[in-house]
């Protein structure tokens, strides 16, 4: 289903309807040229592809992306708030508002940095809140957060660029907000929680799957981009190495690996990759790591359950935005309810992420909901179970023909002296109809949003 | 030159800019002896691979071009450009956004060729040239010249020297390119210079001083 058309819809259609279709297949071959892509493995082997992409923009409306602006800095305020509690007080667990089994089951939460406060207090730096936009309400909701190192800003910047060059019509006739800021507020986000250093983006190297948005970012936000071994802790400071041998102080560090692999020494001694006594020198202050570790807690899908509460306890506040209603298997009453009502539901395994274990009970069979039952019952806290949201769909031209697809969007909140929502966000969309999994690694393409006056 | 670099960024540019030199240089010396193939000379292109100390067989001048850029040998075009491009990904935040853009589209073109059943064509190689002339008309035409710039530009003199010295090419211009290299040499670092001495050569004496600019 497709949201309903504006004058601005219908504006969008005219314009597009005297453009040169041709010109279409510039996009691909300047995106193909400037390397725009996403590497992945298959078989053992490793694959550069370009990242499918669709030239008709999702369009919100500047007031509608107003109230999930008020709601994103809302919800992002108190997940930082939550972290910062949860690894120094656990006031929120101690007041009964989450049970502590779930803060100890969930993986991401690492006990070893309780009584440890980052830089400014502040630990989810860069985030990633995936929403859908639901169509029996029209309202928002969202998917999914998160905090540890979401992916995917650079693709809209590279995908407008082009945009403009390409169709200029489209930005002569509408007020489209602006986006080059994103990596600005990156650096800005860097900048204040800087311990004193130069600021750098740590890349696990050239084979990761977002090694070009690590080396975009880099570049548009002037910080340095480095490999692992190209830190140095010494006494505890980190510092980089330049070609000739110089050390120069790091304070800040964009780093986008994974808790795991970011210090053989404190956390997988067999990890080839990683910073040895990066963790030291971040626990004694020496180095602002962006974002802070232990974070995965915090985007922990049974945590998720638990905003919407965060926000009351921290704030005061009603939420703004709402999540999909969700059931956690760990209460006995939505455990009922999931098992009676299993095949309308989608059950997620909260261990998973990218799109995978992701089960719609609608579409399995008799005995498939019977076998999840089973594993629900027998580990109810590694589920959750959430009622489909019948999100729109948004037009893509593809092949050559207009056609439909489910998108969600993934917006970004940068926290640093202020939280900030870009005016713009990586819209997803499912590459068979009918498909709601997005993701890129599931086959989803993406495409540009425009936020603007309708 | 106030800006940092990583050991395997400036090697990754001082490579790129060796590469991208080899193959031009590799292309004109195709392109001169495809020519006297035809009519004035059929082993030219024997002749110059053995600079390569590679041993070269071909019927006419078409083959040449085939065996010359898609022959199995250590010369083979389509893989100093596969090398090229990895070390433009490594090192593409100090480089020029087109110069960028083009390296990719050069082997895009060396990717077609490689796979393609046609005969190989002449306006391939005058294709090739001329993106390898936009990347280095995009690069040199950035205004404010970057310590990243002084990698690219060391591996392109550093190839150039090489390929005087393999071909024999006139040493008073090969003096020229080698006082360029100290010059660069010396911006970097007052202590090092290619001395020239009988008894070393000039190319492993470049490498020393390689050696002692980037600290790995």
């Amino acid at each position: 289903m497709l949201e309903k058309s504006t004058d601005i819809h219908d504006k969008f259609w005219e314009i597009f309807s005297k453009q040169d279709r041709q010109k279409i297949d510039e996009f691909k071959s300047y995106m193909d040229k400037f390397a725009v892509n996403f590497n992945l493995y298959k078989d053992g082997n490793f694959i550069e592809q370009s990242l499918p992409f669709d030239v008709i923009p999702r369009i919100i409306s500047k007031k509608e992306f107003e109230k999930i602006e008020k709601g994103l800095i809302q919800r992002v305020t108190a997940l930082n708030l939550f972290l910062e509690d949860l690894y120094t007080d656990a006031k929120i667990v101690k007041d009964g508002v989450i049970p502590q089994e779930f803060i100890d089951s969930a993986s991401g939460y690492l006990k070893e940095f309780v009584g440890f406060s980052p830089s400014k207090k502040i630990r989810a730096h860069i985030n990633g809140i995936d929403l859908v936009k639901d169509s029996k309400n029209d309202e928002w909701v969202i998917l999914e957060d998160n905090l540890r190192v979401p992916s995917g800003a650079s693709y809209p910047l590279s995908i407008r660029d082009t945009y403009r060059k390409i169709y200029p019509d489209f930005f002569e006739n509408f007020k489209i907000e602006p986006i080059k800021n994103y990596p600005q507020m990156i650096a800005d986000a860097m900048n204040y929680v800087n311990t004193g250093g130069i600021n750098v983006v740590l890349t696990p190297g050239r084979f990761n799957s977002a090694y070009y948005e690590h080396s975009y970012l880099a570049q548009k936000s002037g910080a340095y981009l480095v490999r692992p071994h190209e830190l140095v802790v010494i006494d505890k400071k980190v510092y980089f190495k330049n070609y000739n041998g110089k050390r120069i102080l790091v304070g800040a560090i964009y780093r986008r690996l994974d808790d795991e692999f970011i210090d053989p020494k404190a956390f997988n001694a067999e990890s080839l990759i990683g910073v040895p006594g990066l963790i030291e020198s971040y626990l004694a202050g020496n180095v602002a790591l962006m974002n802070a570790v232990g974070n995965g807690v915090a985007d922990d899908k049974g945590i998720y359950y638990f905003v919407p509460k965060m926000i009351e306890y921290y704030l005061g506040e009603e939420p703004i935005l709402q999540n999909a209603p969700t059931y956690l298997p760990y209460f006995e009453k939505d455990m009922e309810y999931v098992m009676a009502n299993m095949e309308k539901l989608v059950i997620k395994d909260v261990a998973e992420a990218g799109g995978y274990g992701v089960l719609f009970g609608h579409s399995m069979s008799a005995l498939q909901i019977e076998d999840l039952k089973m594993m629900v019952k027998a580990n109810p806290r590694r589920f959750i179970a959430q009622e489909l949201i019948e999100f729109y769909d948004e037009k893509c031209y593809i092949n050559n023909e207009l056609v439909n697809r489910k998108a969600d969007f993934r917006a970004y909140v940068v926290v640093g002296e202020d939280v900030k929502v870009w005016n713009c966000g990586l819209t997803r969309y499912a590459l068979d109809e009918g498909n709601y999994l997005v993701n890129s690694s599931q086959g989803g393409g993406f495409k540009d949003t425009w936020v603007m006056e309708l | 030159m106030g800006q940092l670099l990583t050991a395997n960024v400036a090697t990754s540019m001082y490579w790129l800019g060796r590469y991208l030199e080899r193959i031009e240089e590799t292309l004109h010396e195709i392109n001169k002896a495809y020519d006297k193939i035809i009519d004035v000379d059929k082993d030219a292109g024997v002749k110059i691979y053995k600079k390569f100390h590679i041993d070269l067989e071909y019927t006419n001048a078409i083959d040449f071009l085939e065996k010359a850029i898609r022959g199995d040998h250590s010369a083979n075009l389509i893989d100093i450009l596969k090398n090229a491009r990895e070390n433009a990904i490594i090192s593409r935040e100090y480089i020029d956004e087109l110069a960028f853009g083009e390296i990719i589209e050069l082997n895009e073109v060396a990717q077609r060729i490689s796979k393609s059943t046609e005969k190989i064509d002449y306006k391939d190689i005058d294709y090739a040239l001329s993106l390898i002339s936009e990347i280095w008309g995009a690069q040199t035409k950035r205004g404010h010249r970057k310590v990243g710039d002084y990698f690219l530009k060391l591996g392109k003199l550093v190839e150039e020297v090489d390929f005087r010295l393999r071909f024999g090419r006139n040493q008073a211009m090969t003096d020229v390119v080698l006082e360029e290299i100290n010059t660069i040499f010396k911006l970097f670092n007052p202590e090092l210079e290619i001395k020239i001495s009988e008894n070393e050569d000039i190319m492993d004496s470049i490498y020393k001083q390689m050696d002692k600019l980037i600290v790995n």
